[in-house]
């Protein structure tokens, strides 16, 4: 009797939970895993439900880490969200196994109404639809501190002869003059195309698909980043965004490259909002004008369900509307900028507390984030290989074989390019 | 027993060692999670804390649902711990005692099914469990833990009972008592500190497991602690404030469980052996 | 006696099914995936035949993985062995608290391993961490380490950090075989004269000897099946040099996208462990009816 008793408990405990409401329920899955972000996503996603009584969202935030494995599994399970965040990237390897279907109306009509910024839409546009929904953008910056660069005689880094001198000036007893990471990670992946993007190797296809990693330009750039790799911290190797912000900001690193570091500097640094540098990643010297790493992220709406697909596309219009667009992208302050012309003008992004205390720095985040480029996404070279070569993190592997193989610039990225070919197949 | 001045020098340096290797660490976590964040990433790390904080605890159980993770957590290793015990004590009495075809080899092919690389079954797995709608559930969890403890529990319980004196069990043949008599009355009680241990062992294994558990679940509401735990890791910030709150509140349930039952484990792995 | 054969049957059968089941059906549909050419889960695949097999002989990383796999065993092994012989040779000892030591010496191994990774990733961080300060106040090192950026720093802290893990476990399963000696074998050698070191070689150490080597093989396999601690700490890097199969196995399907690869590898490991555990199960039992 116990026993069945027990039974009873571990099946209703196990079961999962169907849900035979009347009203559309669809899923959120994102990877914005910290708790702050987790908590403002909920606050927005609790407004709209209060607004939208015939929808129930529901938030299951998710790791990069296992977002890879699972999603695509868990989409061919029929266990899949309704609306999964996306990076470029991502997306082809979704499309691929057919999980997606093009937005392109969808974006055409929020794009009247927000007008967006075209290279994110672009990042997304390829084989005649569009296949996400842009929603931020992230650009990678310079990131300093104002006093020590004052302490040391230094002029914000310009070109990369300047860059180098300024990270050799600031290397000192206990501090690394910079913290550039050379882990197979996709943070990597992030650093090292900024500096090929200053260095006129922004391409990596031909317009014919054929790949042109192997060229003059990337390896003059890997052989300047490993240069600066040689003043980082000797743990470099292993880092993702977290340890190079823990090391700026325990003022152990003297600059990083970086979307953000304004919450953990404000949070753990303790520092001045006014001492915070940040700065466009500087160019190559023979170069003239700052570009960088820009990802647009986006959301992808998978359901095949007519009711919960209107849903989805529903709260993505809530999400962009000026007055919540805001406060769903200072979730981070300072990482997450806006997509849409009426977005960086919202009062509710500027409003916020920490966009106000640091609101030259965002400023001047938005204006590098115009010149953002995005290795395998850009003149509209777009080819489904790049899938496989950021799933597996190719570009950063490269540089590993110069840091931690030993190997000449000229044949890592030689290996590189074998390498991308190799996995396109 | 007495000891040479050598010896007990040699002690006293292998116990140092010990309580260094095992405790430090531990001590590191506990100590750091109660400090400012400022004092956690200074360059010069404290031993003893200078600040006394409870904000990470306060961030980690306002922003994440830990509490949920933890009672999944103890429904996961509890099922896990029972329903091995049921299918590996009747199995490992039948391998020692019983006689039926195929005896040697069935007992070979789970000794085998223990050198299983687990992360084959992975894929596999996914799309089995997917196809009669158990992905997402923590019947999932259940039927992996118990499947990767059972071998393991097989093996150490037929030991277990291979340690019990002959003479006990051959009186009560002797006077006729049916095999599962024996087995309920006479060696379930024997072997219970053998019991004890690999229940202990199943608890553990479940409540640690972390590949399948992140795979097989999707949402926040059925998540166990590691992958709870994996998930304010962060991905572009470490809050090591948190994490060491979040290794704090990990370790605690199973701190307590230990305190506990942990001697009979002990005892039990003692005293019925592994042979 | 068929009504008694009947009953062992029912005991057996339970446990035998739930193998069979969540164990051999996907170990049958991992060879029909490894036959196929499939690419991420849930797309369909045609029928390759054996190219997945050639592709995976011929290609140099596997064999890197399988030499790694064995370093890695091989050496988890020898620390973990060396460590839990200290453990349970003090351990063993009377002194006080020893019997709270011999309950919580298996903290390490009760703590989910995601804990165990985030724990050690700081202290061997370089900023915030414990272990950098500590040596370079000691003056062992002048700048700090980086634990986990050359091949071969990393594997051998992975390596450390998995002994850590597992040793007290080891441990505490040779503690249970030291109190099994007859402790008047002790008495008897402690009246010839027999001094301490004598004590272990001649007693302890053959006494323990069966134990030790079904440990070794216990550990052997648990080794060669963790996952978790490699790849969330190093992800099987850098430059690969911490790839063990498993890594591999999981990096191909889920970062490469190569699922019928993954099975071939996948299919490939269980050989060897197999390979592995039925050797040596032949050898202790032979070992056993020697005894």
């Amino acid at each position: 009797m116990k026993k069945h008793l027990l039974g009873l408990f571990a099946g209703a405990a196990l079961l999962p939970l169907n849900a035979f409401a009347a009203p559309v329920e669809i899923t959120l899955w994102h990877m914005e895993q910290p708790p702050h972000r987790v908590q403002r996503i909920q606050e927005i996603i609790d407004a709209f439900n209060a607004a939208h009584p015939e929808i129930v969202v529901k938030q299951e935030p998710q790791n990069w880490g296992e977002v890879y494995a699972k999603a695509p599994a868990a989409i061919s399970a029929g266990a899949g969200p309704d609306m999964l965040f996306a990076i470029p990237d991502f997306t082809p390897i979704l499309k691929d196994i057919g999980a997606l279907t093009s937005v392109k109306d969808f974006v055409d009509e929020l794009d009247k109404k927000h007008d967006f910024v075209d290279s994110t839409v672009q990042s997304y546009s390829y084989d005649g639809g569009v296949w996400a929904v842009p929603l931020y953008n992230m650009a990678m910056n310079l990131w300093y501190r104002k006093s020590v660069f004052d302490a040391a005689g230094l002029k914000v880094p310009e070109t990369w002869t300047d860059w180098k001198a300024a990270a050799e000036k600031l290397s000192t007893d206990g501090v690394y003059g910079i913290g550039v990471p050379a882990n197979k990670q996709l943070y990597t992946d992030q650093t090292i195309y900024s500096v090929m993007v200053n260095g006129g190797a922004t391409e990596i296809y031909n317009e014919d698909g054929s790949l042109r990693f192997n060229n003059p330009q990337t390896i003059a750039a890997y052989d300047y980043y490993a240069g600066l790799q040689k003043l980082s911290p000797p743990d470099s190797t292993s880092w993702t965004w977290g340890e190079a912000e823990a090391c700026f900001v325990s003022k152990s690193c003297g600059m990083i490259m970086q979307f953000s570091v304004i919450s953990s500097y404000d949070t753990q640094g303790g520092g001045e909002p006014n001492d915070l540098g940040v700065a466009p990643i500087p160019h190559a010297d023979g170069e003239s004008g700052h570009n960088t790493i820009a990802y647009a992220n986006a959301v992808m709406l998978l359901s095949k369900d007519e009711a919960k697909r209107k849903a989805s596309e529903e709260f993505v219009r809530y999400l962009l509307e000026p007055e919540t667009y805001g406060k769903f992208l200072n979730m981070e302050p300072g990482l997450f900028m806006p997509v849409t012309a009426d977005g960086a003008s919202a009062a509710s992004f500027w409003d916020d507390p920490m966009a106000q205390k640091y609101k030259s720095q965002i400023e001047t985040v938005i204006a590098n984030a115009q010149n953002g480029r995005l290795f395998g996404f850009t003149s509209g070279r777009t080819f489904p290989s790049i899938a496989a070569i950021s799933a597996q993190n190719i570009v950063a592997e490269t540089l590993q074989s110069m840091v931690v193989g030993g190997q000449s610039a000229a044949e890592a990225v030689a290996a590189g390019q074998e390498r991308m070919v190799e996995v396109s197949k | 027993m007495r000891r040479s001045l050598a010896s007990n020098i040699l002690l006293a340096f292998s116990i140092t060692f010990l309580v260094l290797l095992i405790g430090l660490p531990f001590w590191w976590v506990l100590s750091g999670s109660f400090k400012l964040p400022q004092e956690i990433i200074a360059r010069v790390p404290t031993m003893f804390p200078h600040s006394f904080t409870l904000q990470h605890f306060g961030k980690l159980l306002s922003g994440s649902d830990y509490p949920v993770y933890m009672a999944n957590s103890l429904i996961v290793a509890g099922l896990s711990t029972v329903i091995t015990l049921v299918l590996a004590v009747p199995a490992a009495y039948a391998f020692f005692r019983l006689a039926f075809p195929g005896r040697e080899m069935l007992y070979r092919a789970i000794l085998l099914a223990y050198a299983f690389p687990s992360i084959v079954v992975l894929i596999p797995l996914f799309g089995m469990f997917a196809r009669i709608g158990l992905i997402d559930t923590l019947a999932a969890l259940v039927i992996i833990n118990v499947t990767f403890a059972l071998p393991f529990s097989i093996w150490m319980l037929r030991s277990f009972f291979a340690s019990v004196p002959k003479e006990i069990e051959e009186a009560a043949v002797m006077d006729g008592a049916p095999p599962t008599v024996i087995l309920r009355r006479i060696m379930i009680p024997l072997v219970t500190p053998g019991i004890a241990s690999v229940g202990i062992f199943a608890f553990i294994s479940a409540w640690t497991e972390y590949v399948f558990a992140s795979v097989l679940i999707v949402s926040d509401a059925r998540r166990t602690v590691p992958v709870g735990f994996s998930g304010i890791i962060g991905q572009y910030q470490i809050d090591w404030g948190l994490l060491l709150a979040g290794a704090g509140l990990a370790v605690l349930p199973v701190v307590i469980l230990f305190a506990l039952v942990g001697r009979w484990f002990v005892s039990g792995l003692t005293e019925g052996a592994v042979k | 006696m068929p009504k008694s054969q009947a009953l062992a049957i029912a005991f057996v059968a339970p446990a035998l099914l739930v193998l069979a089941a969540i164990l051999g059906w996907p170990l049958v549909s991992a060879v029909l995936l490894s036959l196929q050419d499939v690419k991420t889960i849930g797309s369909q695949g045609q029928w390759i035949g054996f190219q997945n097999y050639a592709g995976v002989i011929s290609n140099p990383a596997f064999w890197r993985s399988v030499a790694m796999s064995v370093a890695w065993v091989v050496a988890n092994a020898v620390i973990q062995t060396v460590l839990a012989l200290v453990a349970a040779l003090t351990l063993h000892q009377n002194f006080p608290g020893v019997k709270i030591a011999r309950t919580w010496i298996i903290l390490t191994w009760i703590v989910p391993t995601v804990v165990v990774v985030i724990i050690w990733r700081w202290l061997f961080s370089t900023s915030g961490g414990m272990i950098n300060p500590l040596l370079m106040q000691t003056g062992i090192v002048e700048r700090p380490v980086g634990f986990f950026s050359t091949p071969w720093t990393a594997m051998a802290t992975l390596i450390f950090i998995n002994s850590w893990r597992w040793f007290p476990f080891i441990a505490l399963m040779m503690l249970a075989g030291l109190t099994r000696i007859p402790s008047d074998l002790y008495e008897a050698a402690r009246i010839d004269g027999a001094n301490g070191w004598k004590r272990f070689t001649r007693i302890t150490w053959p006494l323990l000897a069966p134990t030790l080597s079904v440990l070794a093989i216990v550990g052997t396999l648990l080794s060669f099946n963790v996952f978790d601690i490699i790849w969330l700490l190093t992800a099987g890097g850098p430059a690969g040099g911490t790839r063990t199969l498993p890594v591999m196995i999981y990096e191909t399907a889920f970062k490469g996208y190569r699922l019928s690869e993954a099975a071939t590898i996948s299919v490939f490991a269980t050989i060897l462990l197999m390979v592995f555990a039925l050797a040596a199960t032949r050898l202790l039992a032979r070992e056993g009816e020697n005894r």
